[in-house]
């Protein structure tokens, strides 16, 4: 216990002295919360929208006033030779809307007219939103507008439960966290844990008496003093800033929050006794704990979205358990009986990677 | 045969051949320049994916008449939903809906039945839907009316809505994600690739002591710097296409405009990171500073890129922030060039500033490694 300790302050008494490594430990998770923050939105507001009324009756013209109503498209003008297939072409719009001749005497006489829509199909996710939403308007334009003869047979009540605004922040603020908690505190143990290895004082430890759980646990109780104040200082500002708080009980998030600042800390740790210089590990750490916590987490599509083998390593991934307990502390409010499951596995995780991480550093050791 | 014959004598040539051979006997670089790519295009392509499909359903069906169990199917019909579980009480399934094991929940009320049939009010249904993810709830709600809406439309009499949208999907029919995050990731492996390589060959110089060597050569500053750039240029291309052949060969992303244009931006953009990578290697004096600010700097290029969500949704500051970033119009280029198929007459605003960025960054950074030559 004395020399885990004693490890402990040796390696923070490092850490401190290097101001870079102790500014940039400090100020990238910042950024990253940032610009995660505010900039990853899925969902298009303000859309880019041409509309070509080859009509320019009444009925048309207020088709397109409330099509630009809706607040969800922004009329744009250009003008090409083709200005629907240039405009999309050259990105000015998103989509397209074109209201055929006779369009106002059709829909008189009775008969179906139809409006073309065409839609930019790069961004996936938004030709959805856009194509559904022109959809849903039509619909209740020709509701309003007492054109449709009959009245609907089911009224559908929708009620969206956790989050009825919507609001992305919701969803993303507290994924950021896991992504942040997930990647630097392993960064900065991989980086501790590599430079030993590079600068050769590894081989003094393996000369003294020290274990080699000793010693992991010593550097690890460091990091995780660290990771602590890391998360303090981003989960802290990012809940003043996004107006977030804890929707129910906050006892999983705390405790599940440690023991993945544990796993994270110990993923750095394992992937440092891995690698025989800095820059292997931060090769390391910066493409698993970025792919794994960015892609494989939830973080920005759900889960279910990931196919079947890729969907087996998201269950070893801490980011992903952490990203669940945080979703589920500051917007579902559940508490223990829907996330139970989460800190278990962290707990598993870490004691897996503390493990592997022994075994790799013991094979290395002197018999003593 | 002249030229060739002095470019082969040339301190440049031979500097560039050690060069080469020092990157190819570096095994670790040769891995970061196909491993790293090649994992993320895969897990990027596969695991990204937006579409939103199979949510799990659960289903409260007071009235249990085939009217409602064919309603039901309806919603299960296009694999939209999945029904994962049927209740028996409503707050069985709002529990379901609040631990988060189903994303939707439909409740059928006992005289669903007979209001479908009678001739004033009409059947209501309910449906909760799980909104902590935003972006699938206001997908799901839009399915959910959209399919119940037609599920109600068969009760009334044949009358087809006076007026009917119909929607065409350019660039990308099928509406295939992978072909939004592919073209994007290519970017990304690229800025990558540049800037850490780059960086790497400065450093290592700089920390083993032989950048003191390269000095008591008679080559010029030019030559050594050229010699530097030469071979990581080409390595760089040819990430490139080992790039787009995973593209093309396991996404099937289509490619629609010119090669050699492509290959001439993608040229250029490694221009842009080899001078980010040089400028890091110059300023930071330890190899951990310069890992370290190599991540302060390829985060936010990454993040302001589009690569992984669209510039468009940003906020304003930030869309207006990220034309500073030389990746967003490397991947404006990339999407145009694969999908739609642009040429010059439209990418040339992106054109032109990737073409600045590069002159600017490679002038900046060669010039900095210069004064620490002298």
């Amino acid at each position: 216990m004395k020399r885990i300790l004693a490890q402990c302050k040796k390696e923070l008494a490092q850490f401190r002295r290097d101001r870079l490594t102790l500014a940039l430990a400090f100020i990238l998770p910042l950024m990253t919360l940032f610009i995660f923050g505010f900039a990853i939105r899925l969902e298009a507001k303000n859309i880019t929208l041409i509309v070509q009324d080859f009509d320019r009756s009444n009925l048309s013209q207020s088709y397109t006033e409330r099509l630009y109503a809706t607040n969800q498209f922004t009329p744009v003008q250009w003008n090409g030779l083709d200005p629907v297939k240039d405009g999309l072409d050259r990105g000015i719009t998103k989509a397209a809307v074109i209201i055929p001749p006779k369009f106002n005497a059709d829909v008189i006489a009775g008969r179906t007219s139809t409006v073309q829509v065409l839609i930019d199909g790069t961004d996936v996710n938004n030709a959805r939103v856009i194509k559904n939403s022109l959809q849903a308007f039509t619909t209740v334009f020709v509701r309003d507008q007492n054109l449709a003869q009959s009245q609907p047979k089911i009224t559908p009540h929708i009620r969206l439960w956790f989050n009825p605004g919507r609001q992305e922040s919701l969803y993303i603020v507290p994924g950021v966290f896991g992504l942040i908690l997930a990647i630097y505190p392993s960064l900065l143990a991989a980086l501790a844990m590599s430079r030993e290895k590079e600068q050769g004082t590894i081989l003094q430890t393996y000369a003294s008496s020290i274990s080699a759980a000793e010693l992991l646990l010593g550097k690890c109780l460091a990091y995780f003093v660290v990771a602590m104040g890391q998360a303090f200082v981003v989960i802290g500002l990012g809940c003043i800033v996004w107006r977030l708080g804890f929707a129910g009980d906050p006892t999983p998030l705390l405790i599940g929050g440690a023991l993945f600042l544990l796993a994270s800390v110990m993923f750095g740790l394992f992937i440092g006794v891995r690698a025989n210089n800095r820059s292997v590990a931060v090769q390391g750490v910066a493409t698993a704990g970025f792919l794994l916590a960015l892609l494989l987490s939830g973080f920005i599509y759900p889960l279910s979205n990931i196919p079947f083998p890729l969907s087996l390593i998201s269950n070893i991934v801490p980011a992903r358990y952490f990203i669940e307990l945080s979703r589920d502390a500051f917007v579902r409010g559940t508490g223990w009986s829907g996330v139970w499951i989460a800190p278990v596995m962290l707990l598993v995780l870490t004691f897996a990677l503390f493990n592997l991480s022994r075994r790799i550093l013991g094979r290395m050791q002197l018999p003593g | 045969m002249n030229i060739f014959r002095r470019l082969l004598e040339s301190r440049f040539f031979v500097l560039a051949v050690k060069e080469i051979s020092q990157i190819l006997r570096n095994k670790q670089l040769i891995f970061l320049l196909v491993f790293p790519p090649t994992v993320q295009l895969l897990i990027f392509g596969f695991a990204l994916s937006p579409s939103v499909d199979h949510l799990k359903l659960g289903v409260m069906d007071y009235s249990n008449t085939p009217m409602s169990r064919e309603l039901t199917a309806a919603l299960t019909a296009n694999r939209v939903f999945d029904v994962k579980s049927m209740s028996i009480d409503e707050s069985d399934l709002s529990n379901q809906v609040r631990r988060g094991d189903i994303t939707a929940g439909l409740i059928i009320p006992t005289d669903f039945n007979r209001s479908l049939r009678s001739e004033n009010n009409p059947a209501e249904v309910q449906v909760l839907i799980d909104a902590v993810d935003a972006n699938t709830a206001g997908i799901a709600s839009g399915y959910a009316t959209q399919i119940i809406n037609q599920f109600g439309q068969r009760f009334t009499p044949e009358v087809t809505p006076p007026i009917q949208t119909e929607a065409t999907i350019l660039y990308n029919p099928g509406l295939v994600s992978s072909w939004f995050i592919v073209p994007g990731v290519i970017g990304l492996v690229l800025n990558l690739g540049s800037s850490l390589v780059s960086t790497a060959a400065v450093v290592r110089e700089k920390d083993t002591g032989t950048l003191e060597q390269l000095l008591m050569t008679p080559a010029a500053e030019w030559e050594i710097i050229l010699a530097k750039v030469v071979p990581l240029f080409v390595l760089l291309l040819g990430e490139v296409m080992l790039a787009l052949s995973v593209a093309h060969f396991i996404f099937q992303v289509p490619f629609r405009g010119s090669l050699p244009m492509f290959l001439f931006f993608s040229g250029l953009y490694a221009c842009v990171g080899i001078g980010v990578g040089f400028l890091l290697a110059t300023i930071s004096k330890t190899q951990q500073q310069a890992i370290l600010t190599s991540f302060f700097i390829n985060l936010p290029l990454i993040q302001l890129s589009g690569a992984i969500a669209p510039v468009e949704s940003m906020p304003k500051f930030f869309q207006i922030l990220s034309l500073a970033n030389p990746l967003r119009h490397y991947v404006k280029i990339a999407r145009g060039v694969l999908l739609k198929g642009n040429g010059l007459d439209v990418l040339y605003p992106e054109a032109i500033a990737l073409f600045c960025f590069a002159i600017a960054l490679l002038y900046i950074s060669t010039s900095k490694f210069r004064s620490q030559l002298n």
